[in-house]
């Protein structure tokens, strides 16, 4: 790969890594959203029609994205928060679903199916690692907050932590924010990046990706979903020169394998830490987030 | 009137493909407990695999057509043996097989993409039957004809098949309480991979059928269809096939509809927004089916 295509690669990985910082923020409070998707092209759209429209500042706008993202959190965490597990995710997918049918439909902001032009004046290494260095200092400094422990509480058993008298709503809320927040910043970065935004820049496809990129670093730890993102942007990269076409098939095939064998993702401290052998005869851990859907059964 | 009549006609047509889909759809949901993203690429295979068959293999249109949704089935198998059934056997809850799905998806769009390239394809005319019939001033094409056929055939296939024979109540079983099911003699295992057989087989079905109804095949087919599956799984609740099955129907007939009265660009927005309605108001779909939830 050249200089120049490497760099590229690189700044997508930062900016993937952004979203998948948020989509792990609502993971860690068990909550499975698609919504970061969302949020970022709301984001990223508000971002573009304001600067054509005012001639906003670029940084004025990358707040602006936090704040409607973080904005926007909150309003969906009102309407989704009360459904379980699986439905929850399903509504989150509708909102990116809803999303490019808005997108589409209000072609006097947002260009419609030709989509838009944006500045690029973000699209800078210093803006990408300034965003990503203020999203990972503010999850690690929560990680071992009151706020951390009541979120892995939650995300490991929901009925517990209530008993031990956290609210899981208030808890899922605030991770609904932030996920709004970096989804916002991480909408802005990818408009400054591509200079170019459409009805496509911002779907299914993203979605799936991203939360592949969480899994696949470790959902467990804030580092995770970025050395997730590095690889799983960087990988078909270098593929690319020995598979040709095939490029993603090893992305794919590594996702399910990891899900399987190491469903706690690449960085997991606890085996780091050689904790492993204390979990024997338990179940896998990356079982526990959703232990409450699971015991939800159909019976016709 | 005859322009409302034929309009929905065709969308009676287009719904019938997305009712398929959603069959295989709701019964991997309902059964299996799996949201599987890779669903729309199973279609995709079933479609792109006879459609190789035909140009390729010089075989007959309706072998091509039996082999390719056979091996759709057989996708599915290999999903459920070397995903979702280690999955299930490592107990991982319930979000890891999603996530599992999605790296199926992966690499069967990817290959999908490399097989057939980028572009748009088309049966060759003379080999699928394409002569336009009129019944009752409608013009009707054969492969609408054949779609609505197909999806009556399906539907009550399946029901039948679920509610009313012993292979159902093992269905059944099994997806309530996979370790009580094999007390009382069911295979979980076999019967499970019958299920992905099944469900994939049938979004092969959907796929090809779909491939026919505009003669367009290429590798982006089955997440087009994957999106409207989903929405019709999920406003019509995936307990019972026969609902999902007639909200795919409603959402092809609104579709057609509002692209005509109203204008194209808004087709999505009244099936994607009545999704969010209903999960948001009616989590568990409009026809919801009794619930047994353990503490």
């Amino acid at each position: 790969m050249s200089t120049t295509a490497w760099i590229t690669t690189l700044q997508f990985a930062g900016v993937n890594a952004l979203f998948a910082l948020s989509v792990y923020a609502s993971l860690w409070t068990g909550v499975l959203s698609l919504a970061p998707i969302f949020f970022g092209a709301v984001g990223a759209f508000t971002f573009g029609y304001l600067s054509a429209a005012l001639g906003l500042p670029p940084f004025l706008g990358l707040v602006l994205g936090v704040v409607i993202g973080a904005g926007l959190g909150v309003l969906t965490a009102g309407i989704v928060i009360r459904l379980s597990s699986h439905y929850l995710a399903m509504a989150t997918i509708a909102m990116v679903l809803i999303g490019r049918v808005l997108i589409i439909n209000l072609p006097d902001y947002t260009g419609g199916a030709a989509g838009t032009l944006v500045p690029g004046e973000l699209g800078t290494w210093l803006w990408l690692i300034g965003c990503l260095a203020i999203a990972g200092f503010v999850l690690s400094r929560l990680a071992g907050s009151r706020f951390g422990f009541a979120a892995d509480a939650v995300r490991e058993d929901p009925a517990v932590a209530q008993t031990l008298g956290i609210s899981t709503r208030h808890i899922q809320l605030v991770g609904f924010i932030l996920s709004g927040a970096f989804a916002g910043a991480a909408g802005v970065m990818q408009a400054s990046f591509l200079q170019y935004i459409g009805p496509d820049t911002f779907y299914t496809h993203l979605g799936f990706v991203t939360l592949a990129a969480v899994v696949l670093g470790g959902a467990f730890h804030w580092a995770g979903p970025i050395v997730g993102a590095l690889v799983f942007t960087i990988l078909p990269e270098l593929l690319r020169d020995v598979m040709g076409d095939y490029d993603r098939v090893v992305t794919g095939v590594l996702l399910v394998a990891i899900i399987i064998y190491m469903p706690r993702g690449l960085v997991d401290l606890r085996r780091f830490r050689l904790f492993r052998h204390r979990s024997r005869g338990e179940a896998p851990p990356g079982a526990s987030a959703s232990r409450d859907s699971a015991n939800q059964e159909v019976v016709s | 009137m005859g322009l409302l009549a034929q309009q929905l006609f065709n969308g009676l047509a287009v719904g019938s493909v997305y009712a398929l889909f959603a069959i295989g759809f709701a019964l991997i949901l309902a059964r299996m407990g799996i949201l599987n993203v890779a669903h729309g690429t199973f279609a995709t295979w079933g479609a792109l695999s006879s459609f190789w068959l035909v140009v390729q293999g010089g075989l007959n249109f309706w072998v091509a057509a039996v082999l390719g949704v056979v091996f759709a089935g057989l996708l599915g198998v290999l999903a459920e043996v070397f995903a979702f059934g280690p999955l299930r056997k490592r107990n991982a809850g319930s979000f890891a097989p999603i996530i599992a799905s999605i790296g199926i998806w992966i690499v069967l769009l990817n290959v999908a993409e490399a097989f057939i390239g980028p572009t748009t394809k088309s049966f060759p005319i003379d080999v699928v039957p394409s002569t336009p019939m009129e019944i009752g001033g409608i013009v009707m094409l054969p492969a609408h004809i054949l779609i609505v056929a197909t999806l009556i055939f399906v539907v009550t296939a399946v029901h039948l098949l679920l509610s009313r024979s012993r292979f159902g109540a093992a269905v059944r079983a099994v997806s309530v309480d996979s370790r009580s099911a094999a007390i009382v003699g069911v295979n979980p295992r076999w019967t499970l991979l019958v299920v992905a057989f099944m469900a994939a087989g049938i979004a092969g079905i959907a796929g090809l059928l779909s491939g026919l109804a505009d003669n367009n095949v290429s590798f982006g087919l089955g997440e087009a269809l994957l999106l409207k599956g989903f929405a019709a799984v999920v406003v019509g609740g995936y307990g019972d096939i026969r609902g999902a099955a007639a909200v795919g129907v409603t959402i092809g007939v609104l579709e057609v509809l509002s692209s005509q009265y109203i204008s194209s660009d808004f087709r999505d927005a009244i099936t994607f927004g009545i999704l969010l309605l209903v999960l948001v108001t009616r989590p568990q779909g409009l026809f919801r089916e009794r619930q047994l939830v353990r503490a």
